[in-house]
């Protein structure tokens, strides 16, 4: 390796920890240094393991055992005082938990009748606007939208016609557009001390929210649906199984969603510009041989993002724009232009799939990962700066 | 210096064992000199070898070092966030105690001052108080604000949606398209195939024509146990439609029951043969097949054949428990002929 390979973003790895069970999902609990593993022991229940990072390792804070096997969970949906995690299990429930009081969720409804794939959540953690709600897809097929709030039943649901044979939902997430209809004044000068500029912002303007849910499917679908006009805004199949979707960021116009499948390809999409027939633009990279199980953005730069591979590889990337976003096809129509994806690094760290990935909103660059291995691996990525 | 050339007085034979000698001595010098360059050489080539693993070496240390000092320099940084962390969750732990100190002595004065009634909160105990006297509470008051003004749960709305078709249950992967094609196209060319002698079977009703419709009729004849009937509604299904393996493997069973061994292994052979390529959406059938024609086999005592059969079946469908057993009675089975004879 030369010298200026090294000057390239290095995934150096900070602490390992062995579990004694299957590992899920693993999450940053946010403004901490804690993390959350989720998972299920080996007889059948689900386990909710909180660790702290100390020293160069991770010692055990909490353990909390559940009737099911727990798939999913999300922040997304909580403020940042009150940080309760939403679950998906393996029964189909979504509980809502916080984590001083386990023993009774806070919300807790039977959303579906098979396993909860994936969950998603937004308008929590400061980031983004509106009412807090999550998102669970499953393998009945059926993508349900919650409101905690709302007791029982969800607020959209977006099920297959009569008669239509389901397929397995295997990832959710959401976006939120917001066009603000108001003006608004900030006056950070006069409070007494620092506030973030986004903060100031929600609480004086007047917004007219938009939120749309993407879902994808084992058999390539996937689908946009705008929650606004409960109406499907946009499908495509992209040839193989979806198993992981990801805007870029949360709180802004639809800029670029990545979406993982099976084979090991992976494609972004331009959200900006709709095509009325050709729909959105993409450049699609196969990375590797085995299937992609995760990708995720780097919180604080929207255009890096890594995945995570069934021959337990991670790589980062990087998304170049290109000159012009969008261009007029033959008939006048707007259509976008994708740009291209290069590959930063990678390292393999395991034999096994690393199924689930989290950056740290707090620190640049630091990331758990959970493999199959019964593996939870905190990772540090160096010189993120420079890229 | 040599005084002569040659040496004086000396015989021929001498002179002959001298000059062999003198061979003799060259060809040993020259052997030495021979073994003694391998060995040099030899030697070269290790140290060359050593010196260039040590270069190696050298240049990965050189690496993990740079890898350690970036390891060591990130850990440092980490330390130094979370202490960063802890410390102002401790200001803002602090802060907030005092804050609520103030809004419980701001709200003793205004007890004490006007009998208002309070506006009941969201499940916070902080009352909502005019933001005029300028504490640094602001955070407090900007997140009571921000729930007042969130907005109330959607109203709830189904989207019903279509899904890409896909025949099979197991998810889409590029890789296997060929092959389900294949066994796709199959299967529909089979549906469409007709035969041949129609002349004889004009004077049948419509729905008789369906090889589909008369395979249902000998499932539902077989189920009440009038086999006969029922065989004789899949001999005219195939007539029409000789590609359907489910018709063979059907007629199998009812072959089975009405102990005709040799049809049976016949039609189930001929399933098998229809039931290609094996691909996921098959396996039921293919485990049907292979498992009559394993009891027919058996039944005509050829047990061997009938194992081979199971064990086929066995491949296909590992976990089925009724396999596993007649398999194990029909090992035992082998092994009491071949004790006996």
């Amino acid at each position: 390796m030369s010298v200026a390979g090294l000057e390239r973003p290095q995934l150096v790895s900070h602490v390992q920890q062995a579990l004694s069970y299957t590992l899920f999902d693993c999450k940053w609990v946010p403004r901490s240094a804690r993390l959350l593993c989720l998972g299920s022991a080996a007889r059948g229940t689900g386990l909710l393991q909180l660790y702290e990072l100390r020293g160069g390792r991770l010692a055990l804070l909490r353990e909390i055992e559940k009737a099911k096997p727990i798939k999913c969970g999300t922040f997304g949906a909580t403020s940042l005082q009150q940080r309760y995690l939403a679950t998906g299990d393996f029964g189909g429930n979504l509980n809502i938990w916080n984590l001083e009081v386990p023993e009774i969720p806070v919300y807790s409804v039977k959303g579906h009748k098979e396993i909860i794939n994936s969950i998603d959540g937004v308008g929590g953690l400061g980031i983004g606007e509106g009412a807090p709600e999550i998102v669970t897809g499953s393998r009945d097929g059926t993508v349900k939208v919650w409101d905690p709030r709302q007791k029982d039943t969800p607020v959209a649901n977006m099920e297959p016609v009569q008669g239509e044979s389901k397929r397995d939902c295997w990832t959710v997430t959401f976006e939120a557009d917001f066009v603000i209809v108001g003006f608004w004044t900030h006056s950070l000068i006069t409070f007494g001390h620092h506030l973030r500029l986004d903060s100031d912002l929600k609480g004086n303007a007047y917004n007219q929210e938009e939120r749309v849910v993407c879902a994808g499917y084992d058999n390539g679908d996937i689908k946009l649906f705008d929650l606004k006009t409960m109406s499907l805004r946009w499908e495509t199949n992209i040839k193989n199984g979806v198993c992981s979707l990801e805007f870029d960021r949360k709180d802004v116009n639809m800029n670029k969603l990545v979406a993982t499948s099976l084979e090991g390809k992976f494609h972004v999409f331009d959200m900006r510009t709709q095509h009325p027939t050709k729909g959105f633009a993409s450049v699609s990279e196969k990375a590797q041989k085995s299937t992609i199980w995760q990708v995720r953005h780097l919180p604080q730069n929207r255009d890096i993002f890594m995945t995570s591979g069934g021959a337990g590889s991670l790589h980062l990337w990087k998304y170049e724009y290109p000159a012009q976003r969008s261009k007029k096809d033959s008939e006048g129509a707007e259509m976008g232009v994708a740009g291209s994806v290069s590959l930063l690094q990678n390292v393999t760290l395991s034999t096994q799939p690393i199924s689930s990935l989290d950056w740290s909103p707090d620190k640049k660059g630091l990331c758990v990962c959970g493999a199959f291995d019964q593996t939870v691996r905190v990772l540090i990525v160096t010189k993120l700066n420079k890229v | 210096m040599w005084d002569s050339l040659t040496l004086p007085n000396a015989n021929k034979e001498k002179l002959q064992y001298l000059r062999e000698n003198a061979v003799l001595k060259a060809h040993e010098k020259a052997k030495e000199e021979a073994e003694a360059k391998k060995v040099t050489k030899q030697e070269h080539k290790k140290h060359a070898l050593e010196a260039t693993m040590k270069l190696e070496e050298a240049e990965r240390k050189r690496i993990e070092d740079l890898k350690e000092k970036e390891r060591q320099k990130v850990t440092k940084e980490l330390e130094l966030w979370k202490k960063q962390q802890k410390d102002a969750e401790k200001q803002k732990r602090v802060q907030k105690e005092g804050e609520l100190y103030q809004v419980e002595q701001l709200k003793e004065k205004k007890k004490e001052k006007i009998n208002k009634t309070r506006i009941p909160n969201e499940g916070t105990s902080k009352t909502r108080l005019k933001p005029t006297k300028g504490y640094g509470s602001y955070s407090m008051f900007s997140e009571n604000l921000k729930e007042e003004q969130l907005p109330a749960p959607r109203s709830a709305a189904t989207i019903r949606i279509n899904f890409t078709s896909r025949v099979f249950p197991t998810a889409l992967r590029e890789s296997c398209v060929a092959e389900e094609e294949e066994w796709l196209r199959k299967q529909a060319e089979a549906r469409r195939a007709i035969s041949a002698d129609l002349s004889e079977l004009e004077d049948l009703k419509e729905e008789e024509k369906n090889p589909d419709w008369l395979k249902n009729k000998g499932n539902k004849m077989f189920a009440t146990g009038n086999y006969l009937a029922a065989v004789n509604a899949y001999n005219l299904a195939v007539r029409l439609n000789n590609k359907l393996p489910l018709l063979y493997l059907n007629r199998a069973a009812c072959h089975l029951k009405l102990r005709n061994l040799h049809k049976a292994i016949e039609d189930s052979s001929k399933a098998l043969e229809l039931l290609t390529p094996p691909v996921p959406d098959n396996e039921n059938a293919r485990v049907k097949a292979y498992v009559r024609r394993g009891t027919a086999f058996c039944q005509l005592e050829l047990y061997t054949e009938g194992l081979q059969d199971y064990e086929a079946a066995l491949k296909i469908d590992p976990k089925n428990k009724t396999i596993e057993k007649d398999a194990e009675k029909i090992r035992h089975l082998i092994q009491g002929t071949t004790q006996d004879s």
